[in-house]
């Protein structure tokens, strides 16, 4: 029972991680219609980053958090502003290839900067873990679920009741309407995908206290935040923050029952399933 | 006259909203039975549930006799039933005669299997509407009045029984108008039953036999043409209650 | 089809195939290669380019048919052939029972379902002893490169003869009318359901095969080598360019993509993966149409031409 709960609670603490790292995607995927091959990459390099900042810097990975976002934002405005706005009317497929080919190219960047080794981020408070009774909650991950909970309401938040939110959800529903009530559509489609990607960056830092991280990470993060943007459902954040804890569950379920080597083999056909019974999502609207 | 086509009961619901209640009528083998009612009238709903495209909530519909509301849609093509589209679809890739080809290939008893007999029917049909010249113009250059043409030459191509024509002559000048007119007499006087929705009164008038009014779901009317039309009730759905 | 295009088709086969005769060893690789993945293209251009279901998940029948292979050979001693014909039986039974469920879905759904599919049969096989697990297998060693580059080549004649089959069959008609007007195609009598899995698992199958010759040439397999993911997009970057749809587009796609990727391949590795990235980033902005469609408006628009796509496309 004991050893139920304590996987439990690390399936719920990984299920915020997760939220954080589809958040961003499923932002722009819903909201702009672009399916974003690269986000794992972008996590991946949000991740560096902090790494660099901890290790030269000596800037803790949450304190850090806001700037390492706020660099990923700009490289996303560039990113969208620059290149992806050039094919936002093409086919939905195409964004699919760019994006791939951008993958392809931020992988190898990568590769060439920090070579291949295995890097984590190591504050002095990383080991440390908070006793429950019987259960260890481990402190660098619970941090990262609260960052995680509050980025995910904040999002919601955010395009619910600001201004800016409006925008952008008035854009993505209908472009032509928008630009008639005076929304620039290039700054604003830039604005949105450079939140995704800031949500990706800060994701990574996330990411980097709990995992190792190379540059070939991105690949298989940017297939687990489909599985969790789509098992939430695109239409609300909250979503991201159900199908996140869905999945952390499910896999650390999945290891304690089944054998560690199958959790993938969960979470992917935990998706399928999905899927084929609701391809709305579980918070998405009915058809 | 027998009924070619019984809709016996038929609602359909989509969420919280019904688009066709508990609506009952036959067509008759050889006969034009024209479909109005305003806007929203759930017509188009009622085509869809004939053609396949949609099930119906409740209800059953007969098709020379055997039940057909469970067969998926292109199971009830095959039996004879073809439809034109409200909002034109064309096989944008296609040529104007492959449009129609596929008509052929797949249509009322699993139609032909080879392409160049496909072909050669297709352009019988499409002569047969008048598009004889356009057979290898690409499907999405035609014009509206053309493309509603196409429409009728792909569901002729299948050799159906029974054709449901949705609003083939929305958008239509009077000239135009009677043209098709024309060519769906000469369907029916090829031994196709013809189911047709129209908003134009005036050419329902003179191409049905009888008229079914819709209006929110129900159906407020069913009999000859002239007494439908003459119908009090009718008159208010479409033009409001009158103040004496 | 003019009877120039047929007979420049066969004098390139038939070049290709003396091609053993007077190449190197390395060029011969890099045929077998690229041949193989002119296969794979043409195989996705059955779902993808004539259905108009774009499968991300078609390295699962790669996989399968690589499995296939493996496990005959190395499990159970059976010969090559038989291998091939086992891996096509696993490729087409998954086609059917995964097919149908999956094929309900629509665009970026379907693609995302059958990405998740593939990730779960490697995945699965990771864990299956039969397959040697995250080992892998290793096959008996055939050291005779020319009989797999004969192979290969003909592996892609058949699956070229068959898309050709496919642009004059009542299949195809089908296909193209689903893919056109899905609602549309199944008011006018095709069986919708029926086409889709059948183009699936026809795509399948010639997947299946190429994953299969591709196992015993290179005599090793292991889970992530068999269902590489890259090897999907790179099937469908090289159908998209050289033109979905079309019976030469994939495989002219195929032998561009590869020949540029190989050219560059010979300065570093590295940066031959880095400028792949860069080329398909470019060539989704400037000819999102395909190869083809460059070759066909070129004559009318000249330069022009990449400037209309971006204008059309950008907001």
């Amino acid at each position: 029972m004991d050893l139920l709960a304590q996987v439990l609670i690390n399936g719920v603490l990984l299920g915020g991680l997760y939220a954080v790292m589809a958040l961003g995607l499923a932002l722009v995927w819903g909201v702009l219609n672009i399916v974003n091959l690269a986000h794992g990459a972008f996590i991946m390099l949000g991740a560096y980053l902090a790494w660099h900042l901890y290790t030269y810097l000596g800037i803790d990975p949450f304190l850090g958090l806001p700037l390492t976002a706020i660099v990923m934002f700009c490289v996303g405005y560039a990113l969208q502003r620059g290149l992806l706005n050039l094919i936002v009317r093409a086919p939905m497929f195409n964004t699919l290839l760019i994006t791939f080919g951008l993958e392809v190219v931020l992988t190898y960047l990568a590769q060439l900067a920090f070579s291949a080794d295995f890097r984590t981020i190591n504050p002095p408070y990383a080991g440390n873990s908070i006793a429950l009774g019987p259960l260890v909650v481990p402190l660098a991950r619970l941090m990262a679920f609260g960052v995680a909970a509050a980025l995910t309401v904040g999002m919601w938040l955010f395009l619910l009741r600001t201004t800016l939110g409006r925008a952008i959800r008035a854009t993505a529903q209908n472009l032509v309407a928008a630009r008639l009530y005076g929304v620039a559509p290039r700054h604003l489609y830039a604005v949105t995908f450079g939140i995704g990607i800031g949500l990706a960056g800060a994701a990574g830092s996330l990411y980097g206290t709990v995992s190792q991280i190379n540059p070939y990470i991105g690949a298989t993060l940017t297939a687990k935040c489909f599985a969790i943007a789509i098992i939430g459902g695109l239409d609300n954040p909250l979503g991201v923050l159900v199908g996140g804890l869905v999945l952390g569950i499910i896999e650390s379920l999945t290891v304690l029952y089944i054998g560690a080597t199958y959790d993938d083999v969960a979470s992917f056909g935990v998706l399928v399933l999905v899927l084929i019974v609701r391809p709305t999502g579980l918070l998405g609207k009915t058809a | 006259m027998s009924a070619i086509l019984k809709v016996s009961h038929v609602t359909r619901r989509f969420a919280g909203l019904v688009a066709v209640n508990d609506v009952s009528f036959t067509l008759g083998k050889g006969e034009i039975l024209g479909v109005i009612g305003p806007n929203g009238a759930g017509k188009t709903t009622l085509v869809s549930l004939i053609s396949g495209t949609l099930s119906p909530s409740e209800g059953d519909i007969f098709f020379e006799g055997s039940s057909i509301a469970r067969l998926p849609a292109f199971r009830r093509a095959r039996l004879g039933i073809g439809r034109t589209f409200q909002i034109m679809r064309p096989f944008p890739g296609l040529s104007v005669l492959d449009n129609v080809a596929v008509g052929a290939l797949f249509g009322h008893g699993a139609g032909e299997s080879e392409l160049a007999k496909a072909r050669e029917k297709a352009l019988a049909q499409l002569d047969f509407v008048g598009l004889g010249k356009f057979a290898a113009q690409r499907a999405e250059e035609l014009g509206g009045p053309n493309r509603k043409r196409l429409e009728l030459a792909k569901a002729l191509a299948m050799q159906p029984k029974v054709l449901l024509c949705d609003e083939v002559m929305a958008g239509l000048n009077l000239v135009e108008i009677d043209e098709v007119i024309e060519v769906l007499r000469k369907i029916r006087k090829s031994g196709i039953s013809i189911l047709v929705i129209e908003h134009v009164i005036k050419a329902i008038k003179s191409l049905s036999d009888r008229l079914v009014v819709l209006h929110h779901g129900d159906k407020i009317a069913d009999g000859p043409t002239d007494a439908v039309l003459s119908n009090s009730e009718v008159i208010e759905a479409y033009l409001g209650r009158r103040r004496s | 089809m003019s009877a120039f295009r047929i007979g420049l088709a066969i004098v390139a086969v038939a070049a290709l195939a003396a091609l053993p005769l007077y190449g190197s060893d390395v060029v011969i690789q890099f045929g077998i290669n690229t041949l193989l993945l002119a296969v794979l293209a043409q195989g996705w251009n059955i779902i993808g380019g004539y259905a108009g279901y774009a499968s991300f998940g078609n390295s699962a029948f790669y996989g399968l048919g690589s499995y296939g292979v493996g496990i005959a050979m190395v499990q159970w001693g059976l010969p090559f052939p038989v291998g091939m014909i086992f891996g096509v039986v696993l490729a087409v039974v998954f086609a059917f029972c995964l097919g149908i469920p999956v094929l309900r879905l629509r665009g970026h759904y379907f693609a995302i379902a059958t990405l998740a599919l593939a990730q779960v049969m490697s995945a699965i096989v990771s864990n299956v002893s039969l397959a040697g697990q995250n080992i892998g297998l290793v096959l008996p060693p055939l050291n005779n490169d020319r009989l797999f580059y004969e192979l290969s080549l003909g592996l892609l004649v058949i699956a070229t003869l068959t898309i050709f089959w496919l642009t004059r069959s009542r299949f195809g008609f089908g296909l193209i009318a689903i893919r056109e007007n899905e609602e549309g195609a199944a008011v006018m009598g095709v069986n919708t359901t029926l086409y889709k899995v059948l183009a699936f698992a026809l795509s399948g199958v010639f997947t299946a095969l190429a994953g299969g010759i591709h196992a015993y040439w290179i005599t090793f397999l292991d889970p992530e080598s068999a269902f590489d993911i890259s090897l999907n997009v790179k099937m469908i970057i090289m159908a998209v360019f050289g033109g979905p749809g079309t019976v030469f587009g994939p495989v002219v796609g195929a032998f561009a993509l590869s020949a540029v990727s190989e050219v560059l391949s010979s300065e570093a590795t590295n940066v031959a993966g880095l400028f792949f990235g860069v080329v398909v980033v470019a060539a989704v902005v400037l000819m999102p149409r395909g190869i083809a469609d460059v070759i066909r408006r070129f004559r009318t628009s000249g330069w022009h031409y990449f400037i209309e796509n971006l204008r059309a496309h950008r907001i």
